[in-house]
């Protein structure tokens, strides 16, 4: 697609989007406009109130209330137009709120970390040029690396368990299993990602851990090997229903022309259906990754939290902090210089993660255009 | 905390709703739903807290003693002003039980909180018995040994008391501002607040009303094999990462897992100033915990484990050590010549109660404190705020020495 197309395609988006805002304010008296201008304003300004602490909040915010109510009885159907398009708004204010929170509350830490090169001060990048983390002894520092050490070993173990037995699974249970096996899986599936992390967290403290001290002759017990597994199992219910769906929306005609031309049900699979529904697959396979780099509670308790670099790097028998544990495991002592460096791992997560979402649906969104399908 | 708890499950739900989004409408919308519902709850608990913040002088406890601190205010001007305090939340179990049992003043015949029935009596009741408490409600006979007259009425006492949880700074600022009357903190107030030796004695008294100690405890495998105490030298070298096997220290073949406590946490620093020598000293430890809980199961579960904890937390699987500081062997039994429990053991830190020295209180405690105050110097007040919350309690000798910094009873 060239890029004068995309430009063009905004552009008419925008311009329908304003014929269409122009239109439903048209036909509608102006008291209607003024009341609901009246109530999108107060809205606003209640929250310029809130963000500044004021205690006149509550002003605008009963007055939006009455116009609201008002609009609600006498022009229900713009009020609700209205009242839609805020919370949307709203909605995207929050998320922008929050991740600019979490970049202004990292930026003392990135100052203190900061590098002169040539006579110009870089901030932050001596958290990525060495892999010393000590909070309270001099010299003080905070190191991210370990931390990303630590969250890559455990991704990328939690991956290479919840990735062939998540496919395999949702190749299972569309393609070959009977109905009502398929019936009864699925949603039990489901279930299995309500499961709260702290659950698998505290199995694998007060199960895994001490049998692996006996096993391996460990001293400790929380490892980067068995935090992977155990966040791989965690991950497992989201790709096998991502990537089942994926799987059974390659349209049958597909599968029905395949098997027309005299292939077995395996040879479909493997030569039709898991090559057409492969990105939306990868992104089942991404989201659970998504998962595993988010993960927090089982990783705090299994891990040992203390950010440091094992020897050698590909060494899983150790098991020292991941971005998330370390936030959770010393937030409340946290001070300073040291808060700020958690909310820089936090806002390290937020990218990652947001890169990986975005990566899975770009992925998803482009598996249906391709195939058309009736996801 | 609770705040950081409900992110947490939040997130969950929310990636539990992205693995259902490719095939469930409703399952969205239900969620945005959900969450409308908890961001409303959000609100109200954060409007809440704005009015407590601007409406009170320190924010109230909640719980079951709110109903009891209002009452007595609606009675009138007459009553004395409440005793408030701020602070420590090491601090606050003492402070606040203490405050709890003041104002429901219980009648001295109910005999699970105060007093003595048939079912049984408080511990050193005889003792108070004899000193005239026969008879009257709790905070009535305290208040009553200062010259307050008896209310006997519950829940309704002399003068209520609030204590209020935040942390040692806070509540070292909030006595030195006149906000609070006093100032809890597990810390001395020269560290909290940077002041000298001089400063503090001049503007302040301090009150210990209970210790909080940090034995060291090391596996039962370690225990069993002999190693029954360590030197101070030889816990700082495990701590600095010098001694590395137990065969350094006498005991079997087996290398240390060193156990520490979350990185800048209160009792991270009073273990590295009091064990280490400075509060920046460097440590070189396996495993960080944040909670005595995880530390105590760590213990248990791994066969060469050293940690320091509270002692409400060691048993026969995590066994207290005795520690020899420069010559004077601490041991972890009550009845030793010197006793982890003594002041003098290193690891124990005081719990503060600062009162301030105004031109009306030139001792630094009125009448109100000092009533309030003597009710945890008693037998009672030990046993049942210090020593059932978990906290070590003051030997006879500096029982003695705290209550002579109270004003003289009427």
């Amino acid at each position: 697609m060239s890029r004068f197309s995309r430009i063009e395609r905004y552009s008419r988006a925008a311009h329908n989007t304003a014929r269409r805002l122009r239109d439903s304010v048209a036909g509608e008296s102006p008291v209607a406009v003024a009341l609901v201008t009246v109530m999108a304003l107060s809205l606003f300004a209640g929250l310029v109130g809130f963000l500044l602490v004021s205690s006149l909040t509550a002003i605008p915010l009963a007055i939006a209330i009455v116009a609201a109510a008002t609009g609600w009885i006498r022009y229900q159907e713009l009020t609700a137009k209205v009242l839609a398009g805020t919370m949307t708004v709203s909605t995207l204010l929050i998320l922008v709120l929050i991740a600019g929170f979490i970049l202004w509350e990292s930026i003392p830490v990135l100052r203190y970390e900061s590098v002169t090169v040539y006579g110009t001060e870089i901030p932050g990048v001596r958290m990525f040029i060495q892999t010393r983390w000590d909070a309270v002894s001099a010299p003080v520092r905070y190191s991210m690396v370990p931390l990303i050490h630590g969250t890559l070993l455990v991704t990328l173990i939690s991956t290479a368990v919840a990735a062939p037995l998540g496919v395999a699974a949702a190749l299972f249970l569309s393609e070959i299993a009977p109905r009502p096996v398929r019936e009864l899986v699925k949603p039990g599936v489901e279930i299995l990602a309500g499961i709260p992390s702290i659950v698998y967290g505290f199995i694998g403290f007060t199960i895994l851990n001490p049998w692996a001290v006996e096993q391996f002759n460990l001293n400790g017990g929380g490892t980067y090997l068995f935090v992977g597994m155990v966040v791989g199992l965690m991950a497992l219910p989201t790709v096998v229903s991502v990537a089942e769906d994926a799987l059974s929306s390659v349209p049958e005609s597909m599968k029905s022309g395949s098997l027309a031309m005299g292939t077995t049900d395996w040879q479909t699979m493997v030569s039709i259906t898991i090559p057409a529904a492969f990105s939306g697959v990868s992104a089942a396979v991404l989201l659970g990754v998504g998962r595993a780099i988010g993960e927090t509670m089982a990783a705090t308790v299994m891990l040992a939290n203390t950010p440091r670099l094992t020897e050698p790097l590909v060494n899983v028998f150790y098991g020292q902090a991941t971005l998330t544990s370390l936030i959770a495991s010393s937030y409340g002592s946290a001070r300073g210089n040291q808060l700020s460096a958690l909310f820089a791992a936090g806002a390290i997560l937020f990218i990652t993660v947001l890169t990986l979402s975005i990566g899975s649906q770009y992925i998803e969104a482009r598996m249906r255009r391709k195939l058309g399908g009736e996801v | 905390m609770k705040y950081y708890k409900s992110l947490y499950s939040d997130s969950d739900t929310y990636l539990v709703m992205t693995a259902e989004t490719g095939n469930s409408g409703v399952s969205r919308r239900k969620f945005l739903v959900t969450s409308g519902v908890v961001g409303a709850a959000g609100l109200a608990g954060c409007s809440n807290a704005a009015n407590d913040g601007s409406g009170g002088s320190d924010g109230d406890s909640g719980g079951s003693e709110d109903t009891a601190t209002d009452a007595p205010e609606e009675s009138g001007g007459s009553s004395p002003e409440p005793v408030t305090a701020e602070g420590s939340s090491t601090v606050y179990p003492i402070a606040n039980s203490g405050s709890s049992y003041w104002n429901s003043n219980p009648p001295s015949d109910d005999g699970e909180y105060w007093g003595e029935n048939s079912e049984g009596s408080v511990p050193g009741w005889d003792e108070l018995a004899s000193n005239g408490a026969d008879g009257m409600r709790l905070a009535d006979y305290f208040a009553s040994l200062y010259g307050f007259e008896p209310t006997e009425e519950f829940a309704t006492p002399p003068f209520s008391t609030r204590v209020g949880l935040s942390h040692s700074g806070t509540g070292c600022e909030a006595v030195v501002d006149g906000l609070v009357d006093i100032g809890n903190s597990s810390g001395p107030i020269t560290a909290e607040l940077g002041w000298s030796e001089s400063e503090a004695d001049e503007r302040v008294v301090d009150h210990v009303l209970g210790r909080d100690g940090q034995p060291v405890v090391v596996s039962s495998g370690i225990y069993d094999a002999g190693v029954t105490q360590l030197s101070g030298e030889e816990v700082r070298g495990i701590y600095q990462g010098d001694i590395t096997n137990w065969s350094e220290v006498g005991g079997p073949d087996q290398p240390i897992y060193v156990i520490g406590r979350a990185e800048g946490s209160g009792t991270d620093t009073s273990f590295r100033l009091n064990m280490l020598g400075d509060a920046d000293a460097e440590m070189d430890v396996d495993t960080r915990f944040g909670q005595n809980q995880q530390v105590a199961q760590a213990v248990q579960q791994n066969d060469g484990a050293i940690a320091y904890m509270a002692l409400a937390f060691t048993g026969p699987e995590v066994q207290p050590i005795g520690i020899d500081f420069d010559g004077t062997l601490y041991e972890p039994d009550r009845d030793a010549e010197n006793t982890i429990f003594d002041s003098a053991y290193p690891l124990n830190r005081d719990l503060h109660q600062y009162t301030t020295i105004t031109e009306e209180t030139p001792s630094g405690t009125d009448r109100r404190e000092g009533a309030f105050m003597n009710m945890f110097l008693t037998t009672f007040g030990q046993e049942v705020f210090v020593e059932s919350n978990n906290y070590i309690p003051l030997p006879t000798a500096d029982i003695e020495s705290e209550l002579a910094k109270l004003p003289d009873q009427s």
